[in-house]
């Protein structure tokens, strides 16, 4: 069982063995590989040499696969100064892009003294070099890279392990590379003769991304970079505000406050004008309208009715009255007849009707000129239908003059495009659809009902079908509608039927005149 | 941005105090010049002297052949020396390099050159305080193994380059004295 044991000891101790020969070889295989690499690219000369230590000369070349033969073609002699030539065995290798890699390495060397070096190859002199080892070397990068916080801000300490070299460590110099991290801005520091540096100047609350790598600094030994070390990570400190540049910071922006408000304040004029623009108050048109009235229109009409004469203004404002087409058919008949389809039957409409009819009794009774207004201000004051104040459906008050014998249906009459002629033969059924005459008189807020009143004042006058023609003048100042009869006769013929309305529009014919008021 | 080296003037100044008071001969304890920065100094301008020689036609004129001494390192031979073996090549090499360089001073007609050949004399004999100061005996110089002839400015020059990168630096870098005195 001992003996048992001790073999299986034994095996594993050569697989362990084994394994770390495995792993070192494997180590030093990918460090090879990566200083050929470099190598490569910064030394021109055949072969390529460098010196990993003081004992130590690895030299290299490659050939094309076409021309590349075995390595025991190839010959390495090595010649010191007044001494014998030497020979170094060739070891072939494959290497990127279809070549071959030849290199030989000396294990005993001698520095401070010229090294001549012939490669043939069957014979043939292919590469010839003079060259001093110390004046070569391409170490290993620096290992245990450390970067620590220091208690100032905006610094980082770095340390590392130089590589162990014995005679080299006092001529080594070293490059620290730190860019913050994820970007490719970044400084690089030269340290020499020593082990460790403080990184100065950096960002607050940044995180840095330090490297290091190693050369000999020429003077008695020289060589190549050696390969960069892996990145190591560390943020500095996060920044404290400076009381200066706290204090700077409340200087300037009190002075761009002050600076503000002093602008705003020489600009107060005009930025309120644009912000919050004055309403245009048309008080100064209606004297006393609003210091006296309250506002009340309809009070001021009466109580400046008498001077409205002496103020033409007032007839001819911005926006000249606008004429109104004033259709309507009057009958007679007392609403007995169902009301025609298209009027409008609310509840509430049966007292209006009634209401109308004695206001026709009253019309024939007082045929005054004022008789209209009082009845229209009558009806502005019963309470409205459900109908909108802002439908266009004010009343069109027509006294037609004729009688009208035949019976035609409503709806012919109420077709707008029936020119007034025709709607003033016909027509001798009134029916009401709105009373609302009151909707008139809107308040500035709709803003819509005074202008849709059109007269159509024709050049003509209206050919006098008949006795009893009677009209009435609509003036839309805008404001207000007032209503005035131009003429009348056959008054009581007004005092039957309903009164009948219809749709109009606003239309101000550029040529007409204002209409004249006559009360 | 880094700590800076400071510079080593002032230990130059020390250095030529010590010589003058050698050259007096009073004697008086030397404090060992460990500093490798002075001999990197001197090293730096005996390249300077090898770069101006380029310049120069036909090895300035300089005939004749010099003993010299040998410069190679081998490090598992000379590891095997002894610090006093070591002191006494260095030394023995010291002053032929600076017999060498004195009879070319003399034959050179380049003022320039003439006047480098005599600043690298200087820093040989500086160089023998620096070891004066490490308590290493001088020695005459042996003719041996460890010496030989050369026969251009050029190669003299190359010599004395070598043999101050290696030999001289090595021991003065291992020096006891400066060993016991780092931290």
């Amino acid at each position: 069982e001992k003996k048992m044991t001790n073999d299986h000891l034994k095996k594993l101790l050569v697989y362990c063995m084994l394994c770390c020969t495995q792993k070192i070889i494997v180590q030093g295989a990918q460090t090879f590989q990566t200083k050929v690499a470099l190598l490569r690219h910064v030394e021109p000369n055949n072969p390529k040499c460098f010196a990993e230590g003081i004992r130590d000369l690895t030299c290299f070349w490659e050939e094309d696969e076409e021309r590349a033969g075995s390595a025991k073609q190839y010959s390495f002699i090595y010649t010191y100064q007044n001494e014998n030539s030497s020979e170094c065995n060739v070891t072939a290798l494959p290497a990127a892009g279809g070549r071959i890699l030849y290199f030989c390495r000396l294990s005993q060397t001698q520095l401070f003294v010229p090294l001549d070096i012939q490669v043939f190859r069957d014979g043939l002199l292919i590469h010839n070099r003079r060259l001093h080892i110390e004046l070569f070397f391409l170490l290993d990068p620096p290992v245990n890279l450390t970067v620590k916080r220091t208690e100032k801000q905006g610094q980082l300490k770095a340390s590392w392990m130089p590589p162990p070299l014995k005679y080299l460590d006092d001529s080594m110099m070293y490059e620290v590379s730190y860019v913050i991290a994820g970007t490719q801005m970044g400084q690089v520091e030269e340290v020499r003769a020593s082990s460790e540096v403080i990184l100065l100047g950096l960002q607050p609350g940044a995180k840095y991304s330090v490297r290091i790598r190693v050369k000999l600094d020429g003077v008695s030994y020289n060589g190549y970079w050696s390969a960069w070390t892996d990145p190591v990570l560390m943020a500095t400190l996060p920044g404290d505000l400076d009381p200066l540049i706290v204090s700077l910071t409340l200087i300037i922006s009190l002075i761009l406050t002050l600076l503000s408000l002093t602008v705003l304040l020489s600009h107060r004029r005009f930025l309120l004008n644009k912000i919050w623009p004055v309403i245009p108050n048309p008080e100064s048109k209606f004297q006393g309208l609003f210091t006296v009235y309250g506002g009340d229109f309809e009070e001021w009409l009466g109580y400046s009715a008498g001077g409205l004469c002496l103020r033409p203004a007032y007839f001819y404002s911005e926006e000249l009255p606008a004429p109104l087409e004033v259709l309507s058919e009057v009958s007679l008949d007392l609403p007995s007849s169902p009301l025609p389809p298209k009027a409008k039957q609310a509840p509430g409409e049966d007292e209006k009707l009634k209401r109308i009819d004695s206001l026709m009794e009253r019309w024939r009774e007082t045929p005054h000129e004022h008789w209209l207004m009082d009845q229209l201000r009558v009806l502005h004051q019963l309470p409205g239908p459900q109908c909108s104040q802002l439908e266009s459906q004010d009343a069109y008050v027509t006294l037609n003059a004729q009688n009208h014998s035949g019976e035609e249906p409503l709806d012919d009459i109420l077709e707008e495009t029936l020119p007034l002629q025709a709607l003033f033969a016909s027509g001798r059924t009134c029916s009401e659809s709105h009373s609302d005459l009151g909707s008139l008189q809107q308040s500035s807020g709709s803003g819509r009902l005074s202008t849709q009143s059109s007269f159509e004042y024709p050049n003509h006058t209206w050919p006098p079908k008949g006795p009893g023609y009677t009209y009435m003048a609509v003036a839309d100042s805008g404001v207000s509608m007032d209503y005035s009869p131009m003429s009348s006769s056959r008054i009581d013929y007004m005092g039957k039927g309903v009164i009948y309305t219809n749709e109009y529009r606003n239309e101000i014919p550029a040529h007409r005149q204002p209409i004249p008021f006559a009360f | 941005m880094s700590l800076t080296a400071p510079r080593y003037s002032g230990l130059l100044v020390v250095l030529l105090m010590v010589l003058q008071w050698a050259g007096q001969g009073i004697p008086s304890p030397v404090r060992p010049i460990c500093d490798l920065r002075v001999l990197d100094h001197f090293i730096m301008e005996a390249r300077d002297t090898e770069t101006a020689l380029r310049g120069c036609k036909a090895g300035c004129g300089v005939t004749g052949t010099f003993v010299v001494p040998l410069t190679n390192v081998d490090f598992l031979v000379w590891e095997t020396k002894d610090i006093w073996e070591q002191a006494v090549e260095v030394q023995s090499g010291l002053s032929l390099l600076g017999q060498a360089l004195g009879a070319v001073g003399e034959s050179l007609s380049n003022a320039v050159m003439q006047s480098l050949i005599t600043n690298n004399k200087s820093n040989i004999r500086s160089l023998g305080q620096v070891l004066h100061s490490l308590h290493i005996k001088r020695t005459p110089p042996q003719v041996d193994a460890t010496i030989m002839k050369v026969s251009s400015l050029s190669e003299l020059l190359s010599v004395h380059i070598n043999f101050l990168r290696g030999k001289v630096r090595l021991l003065l870098k291992n020096a006891p004295v400066c060993q016991q005195s780092s931290p």
